[in-house]
Order: structure tokens, then sequence, then C-alpha cells
């Protein structure tokens, strides 16, 4: 079954492959004044349909993939509604699609992961914010900073300053994050602007509940179509001299406006408290672990304390009233530059207000603002601006947890084994790196350019290959100068999803056009696996009709690509081979090696429920799973070293002589055959047997396991 | 009024999103103000990740604000499906022994850094447990792994039923079992092991642990080797001598199990009972050395299927097929013939360039009649094998290494056990079997021999062929060892310049 190519399979399953979202689509449903249940990223896909959206698009990633992956699954409660659903190929069409609104009177939706997906989608932001929109527009993005995070780099922050767009960071509590998701809307509608709404991971994730509404039909839909095109109004299209005028709009009308509307509908919390000489400022999102560091210090409930839930713009009387009269103010905000910090030293300094701000004095600049990195600040900024208080209890407590800490990691000995994310068992796109491996036993270290995706695990243990990660279907784009002045070709690597996300075009076109002398594996898995299995347009059967869409190896041959190669991962022996004839074939363009085989995640869940049927109805289902001779293993390891699969562990050896553990075959095993594989392609040792386990068998099968059984039990004695 | 804290660590896989979903439900059930929240992103691909609950007690306002981070010194349960999480977790200061009731599973799954050592890189697990008794406030620990197995269900049940039996929530049993009906999945065998984890967090359950057997090697005829060794060796030494003979007589025949003891007879003479004991073990396992008369062996021995079936559970009445995995080459055939000819051999395929390239990939189907007796034919050439190349070239290097004990012993016994231990490096097939070797080589020339040469003191010695073996089994690529042998080279410069 793994010999068939993920391009071929029937289309068995139209759902998300990895999760499903039955109860998710049904709380989506809800009426006026039920109770909702549930994470902060359906509470917002639930506040948007209450807030008559006619369109709602994206592109995933974590923490909001999920907000697109429930509606593909609620397309009956979409049709109903007349709500059209995109799934976009990248965010950079995810925000094109917000021009719906410039013209009409439309409410819609997008999301994406920030701050890599906000760059993709840079230039459509730019000009959609330009001319603005009628129907009200909300950008929701994954501000994916700190803990658990893939991408710290930036802050979306920026994008707001710069594009003129409003960003909202609601405190992560789910009343208040779908009041937010819907005075987006009317705030952007207020002001022209497109709203983007920025959730951290832990408030995408956060559990809680709200009082529903019903959901509303968008008064323009897919079920109520417009007979007319919007009339032609140059003042709508982003190009000057249009341009100069949207310039002007922005600062002069737009942002006085949001600050009014921010003010009067009172989108930020005022926390009251009786210390009318000291204050607090913090990002929505961060409240509430400022909210528990102050509780830990024994002051909760006793500073003032302003709640922007929304982060730009500021309202400057709002900051102004704040701040005057009082001592010290401390602004908390994750992240940097400073750019909260420094809007507000500026406001006061122009109002001529002498508060004293704190903020990345006492705070650290970059990283992630956890219990321990704030309740350090608000020390820091008692002790400075407010020695009345007395903090030596608290103080004692936390020094106290620090010191157990440290006695704790000096028991232990040192730092702990590392738990890096790896490639999944079975995974199709091990066997590649196995084979890269090899490859390089041969000919040397090559320069492999990585790319975003699972196959971005390669850079971590044990495999340890790649030289660099330029963004998301860029590895081609980013061998460009390196292959030039390299003896060896280079080889870059990229998915499927990267393909179509951006590698196509900024990859393969681009080398095609310089005549690039590169090799680039395009592992063909299926789906974009790392965020959760999404459907792309190589997938078996679209969301839609169930058809393919687009064939990479088509596509690449229509672009004129010579040197092209099909080959199913598993085979590590032909991978290996493949791989050496394009590092050293006489062709001088791009080589492609379609690396294919379905991800076995998306496969395992596909096919169990399938297995498990037919083993209820009796029929014969062969089971194969590999598996180590612990008596022929001498515990060097060498496999593990090549392939990495998680179901390939060590355990002590059951030999009395000798200590070093050996390696064994955990029952996680879904029989890829890749430790065979590799055991063979890399002359390992005989260890490896692969075992076919006949559940209901035949007749036939019993007798002839019978018979060879007696005889060979006769020879083994 | 403070809520109850609650961190749980998770391998990706092992449920956790899940566990999470039901202790949230349990407590919504009793009007419990609850939160929880997780940062899965990538980890849930064989990585770590933690999730982090709070429930306020009865009466609390909804409006309370609830944390989403852990605070360090301030959790209350943490739960961990695995012990080096656990550890995670108190290494990380969450885990307190003021507060913390710390419920885990004692079972190792190792990260893929223990796992791809060239020997043993697990962590200690001693260390771990130390650190749990010594940095939580109460444990409830058992094998959960096992618990789950037994149970028919999953991980996160069993913890689930161990976080009801701490009785540290304010929250009933019923209310737990309720959640698991509710989330409508794997029902019954989820019931199944929340019932076996709150038996064992209970003190209800006994959990047999599970035993690492070691496996002894059959053998008959050999009572009056094991009497001689009986009567010659200290008896902390028996255990592993016993077990050389046996092995020795199974993979050749008495005399060479007679050979091994007069070999050890030489090194008794040194009078150490604990190098004895290393030799007597490295002895028996380089005198056993791999080749494919001993793999058929191995494929082919009586308990063999028995094990298989075991390992793959297969159930009664399933067939089974085994397909084995072989890849020869010249070195291995020339392995099995005498050295002249395996000489010419090898010289053919040097000056062919086929050697370490031409290899025969072969599949066997050791459970076919036909199958099984290939190999059971190149068992039986057992009587051949010590007319074989490779028999010739091991026991001239057995005795060489033999010489290099015996040498360093008067020096320092300590020099003389680094030596003995260093034949550890020598183990698999193929290329590794060649890599270990010439680290071996490496070691020797460069430690070993100028120690019993006179030109580097013993004890320097004896420290210096240790870190070079740790040194050797660091790195497959040699470059740890290279380094390692480095210094080790300055240093018998320096020492001997200060001698002049």
């Amino acid at each position: 079954m793994l010999d068939q190519p993920a391009a071929q399979l029937p289309v068995s399953q139209r759902t998300n492959p990895e999760r499903s979202f039955t109860e998710e689509v049904r709380a989506l449903r809800l009426g006026e004044g039920e109770v909702f249940r549930g994470e902060g990223i359906l509470a917002v896909t639930k506040a948007i349909l209450q807030s008559g959206v006619a369109y709602v698009g994206g592109y995933q990633g974590a923490p909001v993939s999920h907000l697109v992956d429930v509606l593909v699954e609620s397309q009956d409660l979409l049709d109903e509604l007349g709500v059209h659903l995109e799934t976009c190929t990248n965010e950079s069409s995810a925000a094109a699609l917000l021009g719906a609104s410039i013209n009409y009177p439309m409410r819609g939706c997008v999301t994406w992961k920030s701050i890599v997906g906000t760059n993709v989608a840079a230039d459509a932001l730019s000009n959609l914010a330009s001319p603005g929109v009628i129907g009200g527009a909300l950008i929701v993005v994954g501000e994916d900073y700190g803990e658990g995070a893939s991408v710290i780099q930036e802050r979306t922050q920026a994008y707001a300053l710069k594009s003129s767009v409003w960003l909202m960071d609601p405190r992560p509590s789910l009343p208040t994050i779908v009041r937010c998701t819907e005075m987006a809307f009317e705030l952007s509608e207020a002001t022209n602007t497109p709203v983007m709404m920025e959730l951290r991971i832990r408030a995408c994730h956060v559990t809680g509940e709200f009082v529903a509404k019903d959901n509303v039909p968008p008064s323009i839909s897919r079920n109520r179509r417009l007979a007319e095109p919007a009339a032609h109004n140059y003042d709508r299209i982003s190009h000057p001299p249009s341009t100069y005028a949207h310039e002007k709009i922005k600062v002069e009308v737009r942002q006085p406006a949001a600050e009014r509307f921010i003010v009067e509908n009172g989108l930020n919390e005022l926390l009251p408290g009786e210390r009318s000489d000291l204050g607090i400022i913090v990002q929505g999102g961060i409240t509430n672990v400022l909210v528990r560091g102050l509780d830990r210090l024994e002051v909760a409930g006793r500073i003032p304390t302003l709640v922007l839930n929304v982060t730009h713009p500021l309202a400057p009387d709002q900051i102004v009233d704040f701040c005057k009269d009082k001592r010290a103010v401390l602004v908390v905000e994750e992240g940097a530059p400073d750019y909260i910090e420094q809007a507000i030293h500026v406001l006061l300094r122009k109002r001529d207000v002498d508060t004293r701000i704190y903020g990345k004095d006492v705070l650290p600049m970059a990283g992630e603002y956890t219990a321990e990195v704030v309740t350090e600040g608000l020390l820091k900024f008692f002790a400075q601006s407010a020695n009345d208080i007395d903090l030596s209890g608290p103080r004692e407590r936390f020094e106290a947890a620090r010191a157990g800490r440290a006695e704790a990691q000096r028991l232990l000995g040192g730092p702990l084994p590392l738990r890096p994310p790896g490639f999944c068992v079975g995974c199709p796109e091990r066997p590649v790196f196995s084979a890269i491996k090899l490859l390089e036993r041969e000919v040397g270290k090559v320069h492999i350019s990585s790319d975003i995706g699972c196959h971005s695990f390669a850079t971590l243990a044990p495999f340890n290959l790649g030289n660099s990660i330029l963004g998301f279907g860029m590895s081609l784009a980013a061998a460009g100068a390196v292959a030039p002045v390299m003896q060896k070709r280079t080889i870059s690597v990229m998915g499927d999803g990267g393909f179509w996300h951006n590698g196509l075009l900024s990859g393969v076109a681009s080398s095609m056009f310089n005549r690039g002398d590169r090799v680039l594996v395009i592992m063909q898995n299926g789906y974009t696996s790392a965020t959760g299995a999404q459907f792309i347009p190589n997938t078996s059967g679209n969301r839609r009709d169930g058809e393919t869409t687009s064939d990479i190896a088509a596509t690449l041959k229509a672009m004129g690509v010579g040197w092209l190669r099909t080959i199913r991962t598993y085979n590590v022996g032909t991978m290996l081979k493949t791989l050496r004839e394009a590092m050293s074939t006489d062709d001088k363009g791009l080589k492609v090696i379609v690396a294919d085989g379905e991800c076995q995640l998306a496969r395992q869940r596909r096919i169990r429920p399938q297995i498990a049927a037919q083993l209820k109805r009796g029929e014969r289902v062969v089971r194969t799973r590999y598996g180590v001779d612990d008596e022929v293993c001498t515990g060097d390891h060498s496999c593990i070293r090549l392939s990495g699969c998680p179901s390939l562990v060590v355990k002590p050896s059951p030999d009395p002589l000798r200590t070093d553990p050996v390696a064994s075959v955990n029952n996680g095993c879904v029989g890829c055959g890749l430790c065979g594989e590799v055991a063979d392609a890399a002359v390992l040792c005989p260890s490896f047997y692969k075992a076919d386990i006949v559940q209901n068998a035949t007749w036939w099968d019993r007798l002839r396991w019978k018979l060879r059984s007696k005889v060979i039990g006769a020879m083994a004695s | 009024m403070n809520p109850v804290t609650i961190l749980i660590g998770a391998l990706g896989g092992d449920g956790g999103g899940v566990l999470c979903d039901w202790i949230v439900a349990a407590a919504q059930s009793r009007g419990r103000a609850v939160q929880a929240t997780q940062i899965p992103g990538v980890a849930q691909r064989t990585g770590a990740t933690t999730y982090y609950i709070e429930v306020m007690p009865a009466g609390a306002p909804s409006s309370t604000v609830l944390a989403l981070n852990p605070a360090i010194g301030e959790v209350d349960v943490a739960l961990a499906t695995e012990l080096l999480e656990a550890g995670r977790m108190i290494f990380n200061g969450f885990v307190t022994p003021d507060r913390t009731t710390l419920i885990a599973s004692t079972h190792r799954v190792l990260a893929i850094g223990e796992r791809m050592a060239m020997g043993d890189g697990s962590f200690d697990v001693g260390r771990l447990l130390r650190a749990v008794k010594e940095r939580s406030r109460e444990q409830i620990l058992f094998d959960m792994d096992q618990a789950a197995e037994e149970s028919g269900g999953v991980i996160n049940a069993v913890l689930l039923g161990a976080l009801a039996g701490s009785g540290k929530l304010p929250i009933p049993d019923e209310a737990f079992e309720a959640a698991i009906r509710q989330a409508g999945k794997s029902v019954d065998t989820n019931l199944a092991a929340f019932a076996f984890g709150r038996g064992h967090a209970r003190g209800e359950l006994e959990q047999a642990v599970r035993e690492h057997r070691k496996r002894q090697t059959a053998a008959q005829g050999v009572e009056d080797l094991i009497e001689r060794a009986r009567r010659t060796y200290p008896v902390g030494t028996l255990d592993v001598v016993e077990e050389g003979i046996r092995r020795l007589t199974a993979y050749q025949d008495r005399r060479y199990a007679a050979l091994y003891l007069d070999r050890l007879d030489t090194i008794q003479a040194l009078g150490s009972g604990e190098l004895l004991r290393e030799v007597a073990r490295h002895l028996a396992v380089r005198m056993s050395f791999e080749d494919v008369i001993r793999v058929a062996q191995a494929k082919t021995s009586g308990e063999r299927m028995a094990r298989v079936r075991a390992e793959v559970r297969a159930k009664e009445q399933e067939p089974l097929e085994i397909t084995e995995h072989f890849k020869p080459g010249i070195e291995e055939i020339a392995a099995i013939l005498p050295p002249s000819l395996a000489r010419r051999l090898t010289g053919w395929g040097e000056r062919t360039g086929r050697l370490g390239k031409t290899y025969f990939s072969m599949q066997v189907r050791t459970t076919t009649v036909l199958g099984f007796a290939r190999l059971r034919l190149v068992a039986g050439l057992r009587w051949w094998r010590p007319r074989t190349s490779r028999y010739v070239e091991e026991q001239a290097a057995i005795e060489c290494w033999l010489r290099q004990i015996r040498g360093a012993a008067p020096l320092a016994i300590e020099l003389a056990q680094e030596i003995a231990e260093t034949a550890r490096l020598i183990k698999g097939y193929g290329d590794t079997h060649k890599r270990g070797l010439a680290n071996y080589r490496r070691i020797s020339d460069a430690v070993i021999a100028p120690a019993l040469a006179g030109r580097l003191p013993p004890r320097t010695a004896a420290d210096a062929v240790a870190n070079a073996r740790v040194a050797a089994l660091s790195d497959p690529e040699g470059e740890s060892l290279t380094r390692t042998l480095a210094a080790i080279a300055s240093t018998i410069s320096t020492l001997k310049q200060a001698a002049e």
C-alpha cells in the first residue's frame, strides 16, 4: 500500500485528515443566548459569523489554522449563510481577497500566521490599506511569539504602523476576544481601514465560554448576488495620483476617527485601583500574566491599569488622561522594538506631562513575557517608583522559588536531553534525508538549502542537514548565488506546500530563467503537513469537487524543466542512485527530483478505520512491521543515526555479556520499511527483519503455516 | 481565592490535548471556573509539549482572571506522561517540595540524542528519580505505559485516573468518567485505563515491576568446564565465565570454550578479580565474533520464532512471514575462506575497485522451508570456522589484546582494566566493525604502546585510554577521537621534554 503514489489515491475523505472538527462545527451553529464553550480561535470563528461576514479566507499556520480548518468542515453552514470560503495558496492571495471590501459593503475576514505570513502579504496589505475599505475587513493573525513559537523574530505591530492598519491585541478571555472581533468590523467600517487582530499561541488555545448570538447572513453574498459591479471610481484604485490623496486621508481622517471610535466604544479597559500615583499600561494579550503578577506581589486591584485591547492607534487623550497626575507608569509591552512605549513618551512629551515612564528599563527588550519575567519587572518597577509598598514577603518567595530551581538543576546535573520535533513514524520524507546522508558519505558534504515544512526537521538531530532557511518556498532561490561558487552542486529541499506557496515562481521560474545548475528535491506528500495536513493544489481530490487540481510534475514539464524524476521515497537505494545522478549528470539546467510518498500521519488516519472495518468483516488483512533481532544487534545505533524513526528505540541488551543497549522496533511501527531499506543501502547489519502477520487467515494460509512450522521446527532442533 | 494549578508535560502522541479536554469538561460539569491552554506548535511531531490548567474552587466569581502561563513555585499538581518530562518540569522550577504533587509515569522514552549515541547514551534514571523524590511534595509514580498496556487503554486515561485518585482536585471521580463518556471515543478502554490509574494512585493495585531479563545461552555437556572454572576462579567472576563457556560452546565447540579458559588462566595469574571479570566478559564477546555463520545460527535458533511472534504481537493462530535483510559483500565472503584464498579474493577486489562496492542484496524468507534451509546450511558451517581467514585474524587480535593487558597489569592494574574495557569499541558488522577496529588500533598505537614502553606514566595512560574510548564513542566521524589523541600526544612530548 505504501507503493501507492500520493497523487493517485482515491478521494476517501474530504475533511482534514489529521483531525475531525465535528464538535467545533456544532459550536458554530449556536444561537442567541446559548453558551459557547471552546478555544479562543474557535470563538473568533463564531464571532465573525455573528458579525455577518460575506467571505473568509486564509493560509494555514500555527496557531490560527483552525479558523479555516473548522470552516472547511462547515460547508453546509456556510452555504446556508451564503458565506464564501477561499482556502488561499498563500498569505498574499489571502490579503488580496480583502480587496472585495474596497468597492463593496461586504465584511470579510482572512487569517494567517504572523510574522512570516504578514511579510508575504505585505504588498497586498499596502495596497488594501491605501484606498481603504467600505466593508469591514479583519485580518486575524497568529502572533507566534515566545515559548513554543517557531517565528519569534519580529512583531506584527510594525506592519500596523507602516501600513496604517489598526491592530487589536485582545485580553485573552473569550468574551473580550469575541467583543473585539465584532467591534473590529465596526471600527473598520467607521474608519475605512482594515483591522488586524493578533492572538498569541496561548490565547488561541485558551478555553472558556461566552454567550452566543445568532449567525447573521450577509446582505451581499453568494446567496444574494449583485446585479452590477461597482461604478468605476478611480479614488478606489491604488495607483497615483489616488495614492497621494490616500496617504493624507490615512493620517488626517482615518486615524483621528479610529482614536475617537476606540474611546467612545470603550475598546480599551480601565482596571481601577486605589494608588492614584501609579499606573500600568499593558498590551491586552499580556494582561493575564500582569494581573497574576500583581496578585503574586499582593498588590492586586491596587494599581490602576489601562488594558490596550487596541495597540494601534493609541488614543492620545486616553493615554494622557491616564498618565497625568501619576508619578510613575509602567508600560508592559512584549517584544522589540518598544513601539508603544516610544509612542507614549512622545505623547506625554508633547503635552508636557512629566510622569516617569518605566518599561524596557525594568523589563527585557526581547523574549516572551512569562510569569517569571513579568514578576521580576514588577519588583524592579515598584522598588524604583514606590518604596512605600512592602514587597519583602513576595520577593523572598520569588527568590526562594528561583533558588529551588537552581538546586533542582544541580541535582539533575546539567541540561536534560532535548526533544526536538522530528519526522513522524513512517514519514515519507525521512528516507530522502537518509539517502542524502549516504550520498554525503560518497561525495562529501553538500550545501543544502532547506525550507519551511516538516522537512526542516532534517536540520535537527539525527540528520543535522541544512545550511540555511530563508522562508517558505525559498530554498531554491536561496541557493541562487551559492550554486555558482560551489564545485559540487547544491541541493535545495522544498515541500509541495512550499512549492505552491512560493517556490514555483521565486524558485523554479527564476532558476530556469537564469539557467541555474542546481538540484531541487520536492517532497510531494500531498498536504501542508506541518500545519495540520491541509489540502493543497496537488492533493488527490480538492475539497470542492474531488478532482486533483494541479500536478507538480506536469507543471514543471510545462515550465520547461528537462531533467525530472519522480521517485517513491521509501526506496532509499533508488533515491540515492537518483541523487547521485542529479549531482553528476552533464545536464547543466535545473534538475528536479519529485520525492513522492503520502504524509504518513494523514495516511494512517485515512486507512486505520478502513482496516478496522475489514478486520471486523473477517477479511484477510496482512499487517507488516519490522523488528530487530536483539541477539544480532551489537548496539552501535548507526540505524538510528541514519533514520531517526521514533519507533526505532533502544532497550537493554538481553546479552548478559554486553552492556550497550540494543536497537528495537516498538509497536508504533507502521511497516514503512525504511529501517530495512537503510540497513540495505548503508550495508549496516543483518539485525532487521520484516514480519508480515496474516490476520483473519484463510484455511490455505493456516495449512501452509502449519506445514512449514513443522518442517522448520524439525530442522531447527 | 486561589486556583488549583495543573501543569502537564507530555510527548507528541500521548494525547495530552485530550487529557486537558477531559479535565476541563469535568471541572465545568461541577460548575468550577476553569481555564486551560497549550503550546502545541510543531512539538506534536515527536517533541515535548506542555499544557496548563487552572481550576477555581467552588463559589469563585466567574470574572476571575486566570493565568495562561505556569509560574515557578506555583504549581499544585504536575502530571507527566514520561519520566524525563517530569524531570524537565523539575528542571524548570515548576515542581517544588513545598507545594507540588507530582504524578508521573516512571517509564522512559529516550530522546533522539540518547538513542543515537554509539553506546549507552541514556540519561541517568537515578538522578531523575532522586530529583523527583527530593523536589516534589508528594509523588504518585508508576509505570503508566505498562498500566496502559495492561488495561488495554492509553496513557492519558491512566494519568487522568491517577489525578482523580490523588484527590488533589475538587472534582469527584464520576465527573471525570462522565467526561470520558461525553467525549465518546474508545470509551470502554479509556474507562478501564482510568480505573487502573486511579487504583494505582490509591495504592489499591500493585504493579509487578517488569524486569529486564538477560538471556543465558543453552549448552549441554560443559559441566566439566564449568567445574574447572569453579575450582579456579573467584565466585564474583563465575556468572560471566560460565556464560562465556556456554556461549563459546554453542558458538563453536567444547575445545573453543576450553581455549577461553586457558586464556583466562593467564589473566587470573595477574591477581585481580575485577580485571578477570571484565576480561572474561569481553573475551567471550570477542571470541564469539560476528560472522555470517553466527548470524545464521542466531536466525535459525529454536527459540527465535516465539521471540519474534511476541515482539511483533502476532496472535495465536496468526500465520507469520519473516523476511531477513542480508547484504554480504566481498569481505564477508572472504571472511569465511581460508587465509590464502581470502587474500587472493580481496586482492582482486581491490584491483578491480569492487571491494566495499559490490554487495549481494538478499532477502531471505526464513518462514519458508527453502529459505530456512539455506540459513541452516550456513549455520552448519560452524565446523569450518577455525579454517577461515576471519578466525585467524580475530585470534591474532585477541592474543595481542591479552598481551597488552598482561603487560600493563604489573605497571598499574587500572591501565590493564582500561585496556580490557577498550575492547568494547570492537563490535558490529561491515563499516561499524571496521571503524571500531581502526579506533582500537589508533588508541593502541597512540596510548597503549607508549605506556607499555614506559614513555607514559601508567596512571596517566589509564586516564588517557579511558578518555580516548569515550571520545571514540562520541561521534562516528572520529573527530572527537582525533582531538583527544592529539591532546594525549602533546602530553607525551611534554613529558619527554621534562624527562630530558
